[in-house]
């Protein structure tokens, strides 16, 4: 048995290592996702929608022929981009929202990139959604009317990579954005440079060491296996959506704004969602509209779904970082400079999040101690696959370069890396060493055997004749805490207390699999301690829907498990004061002559006289104490935890084959909310980790931009049989502002592993490979054996 | 020409027209969802790479996205609708919390494909080693990443399985033994009457 973590404050329900409140409906199958809600025999008129996408990387349509698929039997509707529908809609994004929070067509984050048509002419990557859509009896006969649609195609130049995509003369993908295809400057993500802090040449020409390299991450897809699924009803005034987005309120705003219908008039209904990882980005991907707009057309609940090829939809932004660090001969940072292009493919979507937004941050919590910093950024437009969010925006990208050149300047130094790190990374309003970022890196560094280990590049010792082992870690600063979350606006939660002394908790969040919801129950029972609940008591729905349900709280950012607590600590008050007035009204009193403690209500002054909840309010009028309060997050600039990898790998020098024998990960949480869950998005996010470290990666035929490998059998996520054992540490030293005072942690799991894999490779073969993921041949290739 | 294919189906009986009910190229997964919602299998890659799709086909782990309706002609398929309240690898996957392992589920859309082929293994093997698991268990994907825990769950519900037996087994013993005795005491009163008889 591995060591439970020990809680800083010792509490009843949070933090505890327990099941998920949902575990059996999961486990025997019975939870139902969208696909399993809109099964052809629960909507018994329903039709199919399938749209046309585009064979070429780049390319426009001349004119178009439909009249073949609209006589084919079955066929009940082929609309097309010259249609009214769809030639009046506006440009979009679907980057619409900041990610946290509902905003308008007006106030989109990345307004200066409405760069989606919904159902235009003018394709821009391999599988993009042009020109036509169908809706039909089955998906056989709507894909089968699209093999009819006759399409004069002029083909275009296309370009897949960022840096040919920057020089003069490249094709052009957005000209009416950018004819350079490089994203311009915008209000949020500011200019090219967006970081000039102090005087980075300065810096540079005085200091003992410098060191430069560079890092690239490729795509890695999010693979979420509940591909996206929506079923539309627009029969009548009111548009109903059941889907797996996992953002009610957007959608609805979304939805509202472009088809221009009120808000009230447009139901977004979500469950239970099979995996999320940033797929997609928020409620404002375009099926919805023209899968509503089919539906308006036939009159019929339109089903719109991704086959496994097409859910190949969206991915990790691929960017190539160049990184200098200039330093004393003591260690201390002076100076650090990154550049970066990013190949935001085909739409911006949230490019700008990850270049620039998340790394300007990181300045903020990490990088606060070093005087003299640039950063510069380019985001660039190709033909290929969009690439936005993906279990975090930025970070992963930045963490390779970041543990890279700290690696590379620990080693010209000759000091230890951890070393290298406690001296000079921390947050704005803290002293160094950092506290948190000292507790990860020492028990990291204990549990893989760093000291026992870590050995000279290249200069361990050799085992199974070929083998050589090393070790790495990388670190970087988690996100978010609460002061981070204050875009999100007021955040509801609604607690209804019954007669018999149950809990109905309304705490709305798409579940996706994060585990907020048992997070949720665990804060309610925490903060109602008084009324004697177990969570067993307290029951929560994971229906969202905007007809019936409080505002969602958008599942992103790894934060709503606690968001929502800290609002039901804030909301227990209220309650206590409610039950006491219903108590007082029932025994004549005043309230303020009672008091209520694990579930039984007495009077101050004779304490022996007490009744449970239960037997009181069965006296009464039998209504239930129904509480919705709202909360705006915590603006108090606290900084951040700390996150770290450390792994240890072998590399076979014959075969080029790298095998992970040991992984550690650990997260200071803050507070650790619910420990098997905490403990299930660590190890979650090392598979993930893992995989975009060394096998994971979307290829593409370089001669005519076909995505070569969209399905699970050539894109290779690991399976059961390639993780290694990996110990879980859930630490609690770094608080942020209110009652529990926690981070998120979901998204920061995946961060630090590709960079602790590559830095344990260079520790066990001496040369350092730069781009992931890192396949066998590259191996070779840097050992000079291919 | 109609052709009917019979397939039993969580112990069921059922009969389909070839032709009217089911085409020659239904999958085994189109069947079972669309045509008779059993839903708690998944199609998320449809190409038998991801192993969300397991049911069990006379006892053995079978992917329903990779087999057409008609092969199951003749044959017995359980999906996890099919497992008993109770089943001990459903109950070990819902519960795992051990310290160090996390859950043995997330978001849950590929944990019926998992119980199914661990129910497989373990009419197989009652007590596989960890690295039998995990060969079991490898053509499965969870996108959550929550294989330590899923490992866990399989261990826990071996033991659990292996309880059952016992009691079982313990039970039969009972039974029998009450069954002998019984069956003793009924013999010597008979003998006795027959004594008492003869003696009279």
């Amino acid at each position: 048995m591995k060591k439970p973590y020990s809680p800083r404050t010792p509490r009843k329900f949070i933090g505890a290592y327990r099941p998920r409140i949902e575990g059996l409906e999961k486990a025997s199958g019975k939870v139902k996702f969208v696909d399993d809600l809109t099964i052809k025999s629960r909507y018994s008129n329903m039709l199919y929608a399938k749209v046309l996408r585009s064979p070429h990387a780049h390319a426009r349509i001349r004119k178009m022929d439909v009249s073949r698929a609209r006589a084919l039997a079955g066929v009940h509707a082929v609309m097309t981009y010259q249609d009214p529908e769809f030639s009046s809609l506006k440009p979009t994004s679907a980057g619409w929202t900041d990610g946290v929070d509902t905003v308008s067509y007006d106030r989109m984050m990345w307004r200066h990139f409405r760069d989606r048509r919904v159902l235009g002419d003018y394709a821009r990557w391999v599988t993009d959604e042009v020109g036509a859509v169908v809706a039909a009896e089955s998906e056989e006969i709507a894909e089968e009317a699209l093999k009819l649609i006759e399409v004069d195609w002029e083909v275009l130049p296309f370009v897949l990579d960022p840096l040919e995509a920057m020089k003069p003369g490249a094709p052009s993908v957005h000209p009416e954005i950018s004819p350079s295809n490089i994203l311009p400057k915008d209000e949020v993500g500011g200019s090219d440079v967006f970081v000039d802090r102090g005087n980075i040449d300065k810096a540079f020409a005085e200091a003992d060491a410098v060191v430069e390299g560079t890092s690239i991450h490729h795509n890695a897809t999010q693979a979420s296996l509940d591909n996206w699924c929506c079923l539309v009803d627009w029969t009548d005034e009111q548009l109903t959506v059941v889907s797996n987005s996992y953002e009610a309120d957007q959608s609805r705003m979304h939805i509202s704004e472009m088809l221009d219908l009120p808000l009230h008039k447009v139901r977004i209904i979500s469950s239970y969602v099979g995996g999320q990882f940033g797929r997609g980005d928020t409620g404002d991907q375009p099926f919805f509209l023209f899968t509503a707009l089919l539906s308006k057309k036939t009159g019929r609940p339109v089903k719109f779904r991704h086959s496994r090829r097409e859910s190949f939809h969206d991915s990790r932004q691929p960017a190539i970082y160049f990184g200098k660090l200039g330093a004393k001969r003591d260690g201390t940072i002076t100076g650090m400079y990154f550049k970066s292009v990013g190949n935001s493919g085909a739409y911006a979507d949230h490019t700008v999040f990850a270049l620039k937004f998340a790394p300007t941050e990181i300045t903020e919590v990490a990088l606060a101690h070093i005087p003299n910093i640039k950063m510069e950024s380019y985001g660039v437009y190709t033909n290929m696959l969009p690439a936005c969010m993906m279990r975090g925006v930025g970070n992963s990208q930045f963490n390779l370069i970041f543990g890279h050149v700290v690696d590379m300047l620990a080693e010209k130094l000759g000091m230890d890396p951890i070393e290298l790190a406690l001296k000079n990374f921390g947050h704005e309003w803290g002293s160094l060493p950092d506290k948190s970022l000292t507790e990860v890196l020492k028990q990291g560094a204990e549990r893989i055997g760093w000291r026992e280990k870590r050995h000279l590049p290249g200069q361990g010792p050799i085992h199974d004749r070929t083998k050589r082992r090393g070790v790495g870690f990388s670190f970087h600063p988690a996100w978010h805490a609460e002061w981070q979350e204050v875009r999100r606006g007021l955040i509801t939660v609604g607690i209804t207390v019954n007669a018999d002394g149950t809990v109905m908790l309304e705490a709305p969040t798409v579940e996706t699999g994060t585990g907020s919801n048992t997070c949720n129950v665990l804060g309610c029972a925490e903060a109602l301690a008084f009324l004697g609940v177990t969570p067993e008591q307290i029951s929560w729905s994971p229906v969202v829907d905007t007809q019936t349900s409080l505002k969602d709280c958008v599942q992103t950012d790894s934060a709503v498990s606690f968001l929502q607590a800290e609002v039901m600590a804030h909301a227990a008050d209220e309650v206590r004061k409610q039950v006491l007035e219903k108590a007082a009204l029932i025994l004549k009193t005043k309230p303020s002559e009672l008091e209520i403690d694990k579930g039984r209500i007495s009077y101050k002054a004779e304490p022996n006289r007490n009744l449970t909840l239960r037997e009181l309010f069965y006296q009464g009028d039998l209504a239930p104490v129904v509480v919705r309060i709202g909360k705006t997050p915590n603006s108090e600039r606290t900084g951040v935890p700390y996150i770290a990898n450390f792994s240890e790998v072998e590399v076979d020098t014959e075969t080029g084959r790298v095998q992970v024998l040991k992984m550690i990960v650990l997260n200071d949480c803050g507070t650790v909310m619910f420990a098997s869950g905490a403990e299930g998005q660590q190890l979650g996010g090392q598979v993930m980790g893992m995989g975009e470290a060394l096998t994971e990666e979307i290829i593409y035929d370089q001669a005519t931009g076909i995505p070569l490998n969209f399905n699970w059998i050539d894109y290779k996520i690991p399976t059961m049989a390639d993780m290694p054992d990996i110990d879980p540490v859930l630490l609690e030293v770094w608080k942020g502002a209110g009652e529990y005072g926690a981070c998120g942690i979901g998204e920061g799991t995946v961060t630090c592993t590709p960079r602790s894999v590559l830095n344990a490779i260079y520790n066990a073969i001496g040369v350092r490979i730069d781009d992931i993921p890192i396949k066998p041949e590259k191996v070779l290739r840097a050992l000079g054996k291919a | 020409m109609s052709e009917e294919i019979r397939i039993k189906i969580n112990g069921q009986m059922h009969g389909f027209q070839l032709g009217r009910d089911l085409a020659p190229t239904t999958t085994l997964a189109f069947l079972l969802r669309e045509k008779l919602g059993y839903t708690g299998l998944k199609v998320a890659c449809d190409q038998g790479a991801c192993g969300s799709c397991t049911v069990l086909l006379d006892g053995k782990a079978a992917l329903s996205c990779m087999l057409l309706a008609v092969q199951a002609d003749g044959h017995e398929i359980v999906t996890i609708e099919g497992l008993p309240k109770g089943d001990p690898v459903v109950e070990a996957f819902a519960q795992q919390c051990e310290p160090g392992y996390g859950t043995a589920l997330q978001c849950g859309i590929c944990t019926p494909g998992f119980v199914m082929s661990a129910t497989a293994l373990l009419d197989e093997k009652p007590a596989p080693t960890l690295p039998e698991i995990k060969e079991a268990l490898s053509g499965h994907i969870c996108r959550c990443g929550c294989y330590a825990g899923i490992a866990q769950a399989v261990q826990h519900a071996a033991e659990k399985r292996a309880e059952i037996r016992a009691e079982t087994r313990a039970e039969t013993r009972a039974e029998t033994r009450a069954e002998t005795r019984a069956e003793t005491r009924a013999e010597t009163r008979a003998e006795t009457r027959a004594e008492k008889g003869s003696k009279s």
